[in-house]
């Protein structure tokens, strides 16, 4: 086991290292520089603002300076919002992306699995049907059509929710719900499939056999087993919360990271996408290797610590 | 009978069964069928499916074949026609003249037909009791916006009532904030969806495959190398790879192509080595290597056509989500740039006027969500019809 998690952390911290090489090394290779982009700068301006943010060292120190930085959890300073340090800009957005982000996760779990449970209890009956209606629906309905679709819908015609902003509890719904439409049904396919996967399995013949309750069956046996395949899941899954909060917090007007970093990209403001993205990066690899933990300890054949 | 076979007088006749037909209804049997034949049976009778490939096959003909039926083009701007719903109401104001009143507060005179002649001048305004006054022909009409909804009236102040509805000639699905053809727009935009598709199906193909196939047949430490590779790209999300490519390409169509093609096929090379490492074990490539089959005819003629069906039905899969891409990069402004139009742009630039003009949303939405649900369940067919085994 322990060399097991000595050899995900390694792994981890390979990755962590090859994206932010890869970041930076893309980042510098953009034609024209940080402040191409504006209007011609006199060169002397220009020069001092190179210097300024040692934009003029050598590639390498460049690096190296970057990688020290990321080490003491420095992301330098956005270039477009002078006075402001990228790690301000994390600490402002996170909260707010990470409230949204959680009770989205909360709400995957919490609606998606019982779904998946319910169909696979009715399979082939009406239940199962609708389940399986939704979930087709939910995994084809892009989350920004979604968002869009239900800010026009219940903000604007029935005027029920907030169309933007989060100062009431009101103002989480929309948001939360366009985030998490694709995986609650991605979520409620999974749990259904490996649930009629487990109910086929011998030791469910068993455990009917002693004369079990049906809910013992169910939840000591059944979904015990069926649930390991979600626990999986959970890292790509929380990657695809990243990624959606981008349209998510543009369209409702939340002040989180994702707003931050899709401005920072109409901005060309370098050192922020580089550093969003680097935060992210490290952000979903801690995920991925906390949700590889617990598939560790689930699943004992795993111990054996043979991936392949 | 004995005689004969001592006699060795069997002529090559004997062994003939007679016609395929016959001896096929006699031992009452169905024709044997190919792998293929039989995939194509299973794909018929699956009618989510056969639906789903009629609407991708109409949708790739309404893209290539669509926007020339069309006097407009995708670029086309009509600023005094913006922002028109499919479904005007026109007022008759004398025979022979009728006009539409636009939400924008301007009358556009039009025909019976509904197709959209010029904006009518205004003859006066009063600012303060919020009315505008026209003159057509010498009958006098009032624009009243003192109130919600506007109303038109004549000098009385009596509202005039619809002649009819209509769809605006020319305009299908009416126009956007330019005064734009959104039908065309829309079709132009399923061009790109498609070709969006094609591009990361080719990807799949020429780069996933061979380097899955390649990881897999080689084994051992090339294997490995390749595959730590793989885990990386696909430890971050592919929309935020594609995202830092297209900030150095710059945004447009073609650097969407080469962002998506770069990284796209990390899933599908997954796959096929999988698919490979288990096939490789199998005693027909150790009959083949016997005869001393080259490694690269091993794996060109022998492994990747048996996993065929496994490669067929992923790329099927992805190709929802390299839409979605295209679509979500274009949404967020770094997707192909104006006057280009992918449903991506067509959904956030209807953002900007929800509120009054909402048709501009549901168009390009509606493309988008049709489209997937089709990819989806042909994939989900395909799937079933090559391996039967797979289905749940």
């Amino acid at each position: 086991m322990f060399k097991y998690i000595l050899k995900r952390f390694v792994s981890m911290i390979i990755t962590m290292f090859v994206i932010i090489t890869i970041t930076f090394l893309l980042m510098h290779s953009v034609p024209g520089g940080p402040f191409a982009a504006e209007k011609a700068l006199p060169p002397e301006v220009e020069q001092a603002l190179l210097e300024k943010y040692h934009l003029d060292d050598p590639l390498w120190k460049q690096y190296v300076d970057y990688v020290g930085g990321i080490l003491r959890f420095d992301l330098g300073p956005s270039f477009k919002y002078r006075g402001l340090t990228v790690n301000e800009l994390i600490v402002s957005g996170f909260p707010v992306s990470g409230r949204v982000g959680g009770l989205s996760i909360l709400v995957i779990l919490l609606i998606g699995i019982p779904l998946g449970i319910i169909a696979a209890l009715k399979q082939n009956r009406w239940e199962d049907a609708v389940v399986r209606f939704l979930a087709t629906l939910g995994i084809t309905i892009p989350s920004f059509v979604l968002a869009t679709l239900l800010l026009y819908v219940f903000s604007l015609k029935l005027d029920l929710l907030p169309s933007f902003g989060i100062e009431s509890w009101k103002g989480y719904i929309l948001p939360v719900v366009a985030l998490s439409g694709y995986s609650i049904s991605f979520v409620a396919r999974l749990t259904r499939s490996s649930l009629l996967e487990v109910f086929r399995q011998d030791y469910m013949i068993m455990a009917r056999a002693k004369g079990l309750s049906e809910f013992k069956i169910l939840f000591k046996h059944g979904l015990k087993n069926a649930l390991i395949p979600i626990v999986t899941v959970m890292g790509p899954l929380i990657a695809g919360l990243l990624t959606g909060s981008f349209v998510i917090e543009k369209i409702f007007a939340l002040p989180g990271m994702g707003g931050h970093f899709v401005n920072g990209i109409s901005n060309r403001d370098y050192t922020v996408i580089m550093g969003i993205t680097v935060f992210y990066a490290g952000f979903l690899l801690i995920m991925v290797f906390i949700v590889d933990l617990i598939y560790g300890f689930l699943d004992p054949r795993i111990k054996l610590d043979n991936r392949s | 009978m004995t005689d004969t076979i001592n006699n060795n007088t069997f002529s090559s006749d004997d062994w003939d069964n007679g016609p395929k037909e016959e001896f096929l209804k006699s031992e009452n049997l169905a024709p044997s069928m190919t792998y293929w034949q039989d995939v194509g049976r299973r794909l018929r009778g699956n009618i989510p499916a056969m639906v789903s490939a009629a609407v991708i096959i109409l949708l790739i003909l309404a893209a290539v074949l669509g926007p020339s039926f069309s006097s407009h083009s995708y670029e086309d701007q009509e600023l005094s026609f913006a922002n028109i719903p499919p479904i005007i109401n026109l007022y008759q104001i004398t025979p022979g003249r009728y006009v539409y009143m636009h939400r924008n507060l301007r009358l556009i005179e039009t025909t019976s037909g509904g197709d959209l002649i010029e904006t009518v001048g205004m003859e006066k305004e009063d600012l303060f009791k919020k009315k505008m006054f026209y003159d057509i022909d010498g009958t006098r009409i009032i624009l009243d916006y003192s109130q919600r909804p506007f109303k038109l009236t004549d000098v009385d102040g009596k509202p005039l009532e619809t002649w009819k509805k209509t769809g605006p000639g020319g305009y299908l699905l009416g126009t956007d904030a330019l005064g734009r053809d959104l039908f065309v727009r829309t079709l132009y935009g399923a061009r790109i969806s498609l070709l969006v598709a094609l591009i990361a199906t080719l990807a799949n193909f020429l780069i996933g495959v061979i380097y899955g196939g390649i990881a897999g047949l080689a084994g051992g430490r090339t294997d490995n190398i390749m595959m730590r590779i793989v885990d990386i790209i696909s430890t971050i999300p592919l929309t935020l790879y594609v995202i830092l490519i297209m900030v150095v390409l710059d945004s447009g169509f073609l650097s969407i192509i080469i962002a998506l093609g770069s990284v796209y096929w990390v899933n599908m090379a997954r796959i096929v080595r999988g698919q490979i490492l288990a096939l490789k074990e199998q005693e027909f490539v150790l009959a083949a290597r016997t005869i001393g089959t080259s490694t690269m005819r091993v794996l060109f003629q022998h492994l990747l056509p048996n996993s065929m069906g496994v490669i067929i039905v992923t790329a099927t899969m992805l190709i929802p989500s390299a839409i979605f891409i295209e679509s979500f990069l274009s949404f967020i402004g770094l997707g192909v740039s104006a006057p280009m139009a992918s449903w991506g742009t067509l959904c956030s630039e209807s953002l900007d006027s929800i509120r009054t003009f909402p048709y501009q949303l549901f168009t390009p939405a509606l493309a988008i969500c049709i489209t997937m649900f089709a990819f989806n369940f042909l994939g989900d067919g395909l799937r079933d019809a090559l391996d039967p085994k797979l289905r749940k």
